[in-house]
Parts: C-alpha cells; sequence; structure tokens
C-alpha cells in the first residue's frame, strides 16, 4: 500500500509537470516518467507482462515518436518551444467533470482482494483469442484505419 | 534461498565481469584495431598495454567538466547515468550457467531475475535506450549533437522491429518469454540456429538478423550514423568532457558484451555444450567472446552505410524477412516440426 501511494503521488505529480511545463521537450521527458511510473503500478499490482507492455510500447514507442514530432515542428533556430499553460478555469472544470464519474465507477467497483497468481502473457493471450476476440480484432481494424488514415495524409497530391 | 541474497550472489559478479569486460573491451578494440592495421596499438602501460584502460579512466576523471553555456543544464548533467544502467539492468535476466536438475533436465541458472517475461523485458530497455542518447544530444544545444540524436532516434526505433520480431522467433519455438525455457528448450531440440531440425534454417536466418539488428541498437560499425566522425564529429557526445564522456562509452562497450551474450542465450544454447553442466559457464563465456570478437571484426572491416541506405535496408529488408521469419516459425510449431 505505501509504495503504491508513493508510486501514484509520482505518477500525479509528473502528470501535472507535463502540463505545468513550459518547455515542450521537458513535457514530454515528465510524461515519459508518468508512464515508466505506471509501469511500475504494474508490477506492484502482479502484471508483469502488462508492465513490459507499458514500458515497450507507450515508453518506448509513444515517447519515441513525440520526440519525432518535437524534432520534426523546429523550423527556426533555437530549440526552446513556447509551451504555455492557458485557459486554467476550463482545465480545471473538464478535470472535475472527468474526477466525479471516474470517483463514481472507483466506489462502485467491488473489492477484489489481493491478487495471488500473477497475470502471465499466455492468460493475456488466451483471453485474447478466446472472450475478448471480437474487441481484440475491432482494436486492429481501428489501428488499420488510422494508418490508412496517415498514410493518405501524408500522400503527395501529384502522383 | 532470499532473493536480495541470490541477486547479490549472482548479480554481484555479473557486475564485476561487465564492468572489467568493458574495460578490457576498450583495450582490445584498440589492440585488434591495431593488428588488423598492421600498428602496434596500446603496448606502453603495463603488459601488452593492459593497464591502457585504467590509465584512461584516471585520466578521464582528472578531466575539466565543462558544461555549454547554452544546455541544458539539468538534463545535460542527467542525461549519462542512464545508458549503462539500463545495459546492466538487461543483463539481469541472462543465463550465465547450466546445472542438471534431479529428473536428469537441464536447467539454466546463473541469473540474477529469472523473469517470466525475461526477453519482454530486455527488448522494453533496449526501447527506453534512445531516450537518453536523445536527451543528451539536445540538451547539449549543439546543432551537430541535435542531429546525431534525431540520427539515433529514427535508427534506434526503425531497427528495434526487426529485433523484436527475430526474438520472438525463439520465443515461438519455446512457448515462453523467459531466457531459461529458451535455454531448456535448445538442451533438448538442439540450438535454435544451429542444429539438424529444419526450424534450425529459420532459426540462423533469425539469429543473422537480430545480430545485425542488435549491431545497429549498439551503434556499431557499419550502423553507427549517429556518431559518423567525418560528417558529425562525434555525435551526441561531442559536448561531453571527461568522465561523462567516459560514461557513454562505457555504456557503448558493455552494450556490446550484452548483445553478444543475449545473441548467444537466443540462437546458440547460452550456456549448453558438450560436457558436463559445469562447463556450462565457460561454455557461454566462449559464445559470447566469439560474437563479441565478431563484432570488433565487423566494425574495423566495414565502413558505414549513408543514413538512407540504413532506412532502406531496415524497412526494405530487415523487417519484411523477419515478419516471413516469424509466420515461418509458427507454422513449423504448428506442423511439429520443432
Amino acid at each position: 500500500m505505501t509504495a503504491f501511494a508513493v508510486i501514484a503521488g509520482i505518477i500525479l505529480a509528473s502528470g501535472l509537470m507535463v502540463v505545468r511545463s513550459e518547455n515542450l521537450v521537458h513535457s514530454v521527458l515528465w510524461l515519459a516518467v508518468t508512464l515508466i511510473a505506471t509501469a511500475v503500478q504494474f508490477v506492484l499490482l502482479n502484471a508483469p507482462f502488462l508492465a513490459g507492455m507499458q514500458l515497450m510500447l507507450y515508453t518506448g514507442g509513444i515517447i519515441t515518436l513525440m520526440l519525432f514530432g518535437v524534432m520534426l515542428t523546429i523550423r527556426d533556430e533555437g530549440v526552446d518551444i513556447p509551451n504555455p499553460s492557458e485557459g486554467h478555469l476550463a482545465g480545471a472544470g473538464a478535470a472535475l467533470a472527468f474526477l466525479v464519474p471516474t470517483l463514481y465507477a472507483i466506489w462502485g467497483t467491488p473489492d477484489f482482494g489481493p491478487m495471488v497468481d500473477p497475470i502471465t502473457a499466455k492468460d493475456i493471450g488466451s483471453s485474447f483469442l478466446g472472450p475478448q476476440l471480437i474487441a481484440f480484432e475491432a482494436l486492429s481494424v481501428l489501428l488499420l484505419a488510422a494508418m490508412i488514415g496517415a498514410i493518405v495524409l501524408v500522400r503527395r497530391k501529384d502522383p | 534461498m532470499n532473493p536480495i541474497v541470490h541477486a547479490l550472489v549472482i548479480g554481484v559478479p555479473l557486475l564485476t565481469f561487465l564492468m572489467g569486460g568493458a574495460a578490457l573491451a576498450t583495450w582490445f578494440e584498440r589492440r585488434f584495431s591495431g593488428k588488423m592495421q598492421t600498428r602496434w596499438g596500446p603496448t606502453v602501460v603495463g603488459p601488452a598495454g593492459l593497464l591502457q584502460p585504467v590509465a584512461d579512466a584516471l585520466k578521464m576523471m582528472q578531466k575539466e567538466d565543462i558544461v555549454p553555456r547554452a544546455a541544458d543544464r539539468t538534463l545535460f548533467n542527467l542525461a549519462p547515468l542512464f545508458p549503462p544502467f539500463l545495459v546492466i539492468a538487461s543483463a539481469a535476466v541472462i543465463p550465465f550457467a547450466a546445472t542438471i536438475d534431479a529428473d536428469g533436465a537441464v536447467k539454466a541458472t546463473g541469473v540474477v531475475a529469472d523473469l517470466d517475461i525475461g526477453i519482454l523485458w530486455v527488448m522494453a530497455l533496449a526501447g527506453l535506450m534512445v531516450f537518453p542518447i536523445w536527451v543528451a544530444g539536445w540538451a547539449a544545444n549543439n546543432k551537430y549533437t541535435m542531429l546525431s540524436g534525431m540520427r539515433m532516434v529514427a535508427q534506434g526505433i526503425s531497427y528495434e522491429i526487426p529485433m523484436v520480431l527475430c526474438a520472438l522467433v525463439p520465443v515461438i519455438f519455446a512457448g515462453s518469454l523467459s531466457l531459461s525455457d529458451i535455454v531448456a528448450y535448445q538442451a533438448v531440440h538442439g540450438w535454435n540456429a544451429l542444429s539438424l531440425s529444419p526450424s534450425a534454417i529459420v532459426g540462423a536466418v533469425a539469429a543473422l538478423l537480430f545480430f545485425l539488428a542488435s549491431l545497429a541498437e549498439a551503434n556499431r560499425i557499419p550502423f553507427d550514423i549517429p556518431e559518423a566522425e567525418s560528417e558529425l564529429i562525434g555525435g551526441v557526445m561531442v559536448e561531453y568532457t571527461g568522465i561523462k564522456f567516459g560514461i557513454f562509452m562505457l555504456a557503448e562497450y558493455l552494450h556490446t558484451i550484452v548483445a553478444s551474450a543475449l545473441t548467444a542465450v537466443l540462437f546458440f544454447g547460452g550456456p549448453l555444450g558438450p560436457g558436463p553442466a559445469v562447463l556450462g559457464l565457460g561454455w557461454m563465456l566462449g559464445k559470447t567472446l566469439v560474437l563479441f570478437v565478431l563484432i570488433y571484426w565487423i566494425r574495423w572491416s566495414l565502413y558505414r552505410f549513408r543514413s538512407d541506405q540504413l532506412m532502406d535496408l531496415c524497412w526494405r529488408i530487415l523487417v519484411p524477412l523477419s515478419l516471413v521469419l516469424v509466420m515461418l516459425s509458427a507454422l513449423l510449431v504448428a506442423g511439429g516440426f520443432a
């Protein structure tokens, strides 16, 4: 429980730093801290496979893509990209609107008690190809659509 | 055994081996390249120049620590800490020895933490490796380091794909992500890349691609575009002085050792070999050494690719080929050939 609280604190603090940083690169790096701390949380929840995937896909993949985005948007000399925080009130409102249903969902969830067996890669694999098959396939179609969309967007107009 | 005691008993020798190996690697690289180019290499400090790494380390520690005025100070100082940490942490799941348990089956031991997600852990850490290097290049605020960092990220995420896909081939054969299970599978069915079974053909091609992709991940020639000294002076390390520069170099040499050890475990049986199981450690170190020498041999024989040729090789050849290998290995397992 103590470990959970410490890691949750790190996640919250670094998440706050993501939006508070004035420098875009610092924001991205704070987001990396958030995601790595989330992976640690998965380890504490006895889901090592999920933790590995979190590190590999989110931290290793998504953040790298964001760094790419940052690099490709640097048009002028100098590397400081302004990243001001604006609209504090609207942001607070949106956060509150998200907080209320989340808290409601958390209180509505029964206590599963401590996890005894770790969730292995085999469990996840057989649930993907078993009960969750339709959701899994729908997700892959979604990703395919996103990929085709990206190709259409970057395609040159004159062939 | 208490896991902390276990980790200390295995981890301290492993750390000593890796750090000592990295120090010796700097000596070896210069000595080896010297022999290849008909010159001497280090000869003065100690017998055959063996104490040269000690002298280098002492020299680096005495150098002035300079931080460029325009640099992002915090990130610039933080970046060198991570590469050696990531490489050493990924070595924690590699089994270095073998024993025979009560029912006669060979079992891999000598591993600091035998995680169920073994290979995933290594790949996840390898994926994280690009950050500190990119951050170092960005924080130094120098156009050469910035360019080098961009190349590093592009190369890192491109070559990660064939590396992960090729690492999946032994995973599919063994039906487990754990490196010790992969060794146990090879104890029964022969080495993944070198045996009489038909799966060894797929395994051998996968081993070759995996090795090439690890060379790219470790930034060795012919894939060392990020530090192409003729264009970029010396890559992201340009603005680093003294021991911080030394730490980056340490991470690179460590990376070559860990990449060799990983290839040996995944495709060449790791601690398996003829003779009693006690020789496992020797086999493992021997195989690692052979692959390690191969990396340096390639480095001093070939020249580097151009940046676009590098991407071409990865996306047009290595990625499709490794996808085919993954499918073939799944078919072999489904057909009962592996």
